[in-house]
């Protein structure tokens, strides 16, 4: 008990990367392996001299992932005049890579935006990931304040299970897979794809990539995703693919705008409905003539924003999206009938 | 409220760097501008310090990098001073996930018209992207689009402290003309934003969808204390208890109607896709709309009244028979 504080605690996860943090910042020449698990508490104890340092040989590089996570990257060096012997390798933290930029600074408004934009995802999939960076942020002294965002609660939505594996899978660059359910047929595939975005339409999730089935770009949309996203190995390792230039994803971006663009749908509202004030044709009120076009990017989910207002929208055009909206109305009669 | 903060192994270890960041300089602050500051558990805070101060840098060195004050500790006050080395003597950049979690959120922000202005939030996204160490790609997008004349007329409302008035249609349709509101806070879920105010005529806190609302002004009349003193939860919908019980199914083209309505108690999994939970709804005659959209992914289990709600909504509009909805309908 002749420790520096008489409460007693356990050497856990968090002191031991901490202790590893510090170290390997300290050592500006690096550390072999060796010399780290002899030395950093928490490996230290368990290192057995002359004997099979597997295990914690594994520990270290689990650790090694947990700081990246974290933000931290290890940089390995190989000793110039030796081979890929890790035995030789040294680790090291570069201050450069480690620092928040000297030269910047947040206002008392900024962080405050910060704080509201993490919030934003309060419960939510990034949740995790946001408050973790407010709370760096916050080591930077400076203390959220602006009048102009009181009583404002912004809730991002995102109730797709399959949101948080596939934005990890954009950040890691791995290739998965999933069973999804084409909207026009209720058919299920399974489909490949390397994930580049997740882009959110209309209160709609959609992950756009590379589908290894078609060979191109495509847009899932996440709800229709009916099964657990799955990395994809190949032989023990996982599958990874490297992202395109921001253009190719830019361009893909662009293609989906165009194409709702190009797409166009003719309804006639009843005049005065509830659809008439939703469509916001009641702003105009010189406005006489009862039909609305419509762009749209996807017909099924305008179906269904469509049979909200049952009979007070018909729709003229694309006959499709008629017996679409029909079809939905006949399948939800017939369910609970 | 930040006792109930729970953190993880990753999160206690993010707080060791951040406080290291905060504390190195040398400042001194007291354990309670810590918790105030981080907003996490006091507990937490001193677990941190303490394991921050028995930091070794090399076996060899006996003494810890960072040196704390226990006797300080002790009395609530926190300091760190090197002993021999700098090790962490800077604040620590953000994670590339961290960064776009952030930098999601903000996209969410500037989507939302008239809220904040969205130059400084250009402005923050710079600052995110080059605080990232590694290739940075958006991996984010988020659009949403809101008219936003009523917004600015009740966030000009809820600086100055007074109520407004603006016709409301609600779920029936039916529209009040010049409704007195006393706004208390935007609730943006997702594309939907409400306005969350009090009712002087229900004399309790509504949510009311902007899309639904016109003509929003400003009065000359201070929002109350009632209303001031009101509790705001999360949820948009609150159940009351006349409310009916009912059972629903969802496939997952359907999972965000657990999030529209809070279930009663956890969903369970009917197979591997479908879910069935329980809901409290005010009206079940208001049900027919919200499950008809879906167009067979959302069903109403249980109560029979709430199906046939559902049943006639859809029969109505495909014109087959007309709806049993009673004239008396609120």
């Amino acid at each position: 008990m002749a420790s520096k504080d008489p409460d007693d605690f356990a050497l856990g996860k968090p002191e031991r990367l901490f202790n590893l943090t510090c170290t390997l910042l300290y050592a500006s020449e690096g550390l072999t392996k060796k010399q780290i698990l002899q030395t950093v508490r928490g490996y230290d104890d368990e290192y057995k001299h002359g004997g099979d340092n597997s295990t914690l040989e594994r520990k270290f590089e689990r650790d090694k992932e947990s700081l990246r996570e974290i933000g931290i990257r290890i940089e390995t060096e190989i000793p110039k005049h030796e081979d890929e012997n890790n035995q030789v390798s040294t680790y090291r933290i570069k201050r450069e890579g480690f620092s928040w930029p000297k030269n910047v600074k947040l206002t008392p408004k900024q962080l405050a935006l910060l704080n509201l934009a993490a919030e934003a995802w309060a419960g939510g999939s990034l949740s995790t990931d946001a408050s973790r960076g407010i709370t760096k942020l916050r080591a930077l002294g400076v203390v959220g304040q602006s009048s102009d965002i009181i009583g404002i609660s912004p809730k991002i939505h995102t109730f797709e299970p399959s949101f948080k594996d596939i934005d990890f899978a954009i950040a890691e660059s791995q290739v998965i897979q999933f069973d999804y359910r084409i909207p026009k047929t209720g058919e299920i595939q399974t489909r490949t794809l390397q994930p580049w975005l997740m882009r959110q339409i209309a209160g709609a999730w959609l992950v756009l990539g590379f589908d290894e089935m078609r060979e191109a770009p495509r847009n899932f949309m996440l709800r229709r995703i009916v099964s657990k996203v799955r990395t994809v190995t190949e032989g023990r390792e996982l599958r990874l693919f490297s992202a395109p230039e921001q253009s190719v994803i830019d361009a893909a971006v662009l293609e989906l705008d165009e194409h709702a663009r190009s797409q166009e749908a003719v309804l006639k509202i009843t005049p005065g409905s509830e659809a008439w004030f939703r469509y916001e044709l009641d702003l105009n009120p010189s406005r006489k003539d009862d039909s609305l076009r419509l762009n749209y990017h996807d017909l099924f989910v305008l179906a269904e924003q469509l049979r909200e207002y049952a009979d007070q929208i018909e729709v003229i055009e694309p006959k499709e999206l008629a017996v679409l909206v029909q079809e939905g109305f006949r399948k939800v009669a017939d369910l609970h009938g | 409220m930040a006792d109930e903060i729970k953190l993880n192994d990753a999160d206690r270890f993010n707080l060791m760097l951040a406080l290291t960041g905060l504390l190195v300089d040398g400042e001194e602050y007291t354990v309670e501008e810590l918790v105030e500051h981080f907003k996490v558990p006091k507990k937490e805070i001193v677990k941190a310090v303490k394991m921050i101060s028995y930091t070794d840098l090399m076996k060899s060195n006996q003494d810890g990098s960072y040196e704390v004050d226990y006797d300080d500790l002790r009395e609530g006050f926190v300091s760190i001073r090197y002993t021999f080395s700098k090790a962490i003597d800077e604040v620590p950049r953000l994670s590339s996930r961290q960064a776009s979690a952030l930098a999601a959120g903000l996209v969410y922000l500037s989507s939302l018209p008239g809220l904040v202005d969205n130059s400084e939030i250009e402005e923050l996204q710079k600052i995110l992207a080059s605080d990232d160490s590694t290739e940075k790609k958006k991996t984010v997008l988020i659009e949403t689009v809101t008219r936003d004349s009523d917004l600015v007329a009740i966030r000009e409302a809820m600086a100055s402290g007074f109520s407004i008035t603006c016709d409301y249609l609600n779920l029936r349709g039916e529209t009040t003309l010049n409704r007195e509101l006393e706004p208390l806070r935007i609730d943006s879920q997702g594309e939907v934003v409400y306005l969350r105010a009090w009712c002087p005529v229900n004399n309790d806190v509504r949510s009311f969808r902007l899309d639904r609302m016109r003509n929003a002004k400003p009065t000359a009349n201070p929002i109350s204390e009632a209303a001031l003193g009101a509790e705001l939860v999360d949820e948009i919908y609150t159940s009351s208890e006349t409310d009916t019980v009912v059972t629903l199914e969802v496939d997952p083209e359907a999972y965000s109607l657990i999030y529209d309505f809070k279930p009663v108690e956890e969903p369970e999994s009917v197979n591997k896709t479908v879910k069935r939970f329980k809901i409290h709804v005010g009206d079940v005659r208001n049900l027919g709309r919200v499950i008809a959209r879906f167009g067979g992914a959302a069903r109403v289990i249980s109560p029979e009244i709430a199906r046939q709600s559902v049943r006639d909504f859809a029969l109505n509009a495909l014109g087959e028979r007309s709806s049993t909805t009673p004239k008396d309908a609120e």
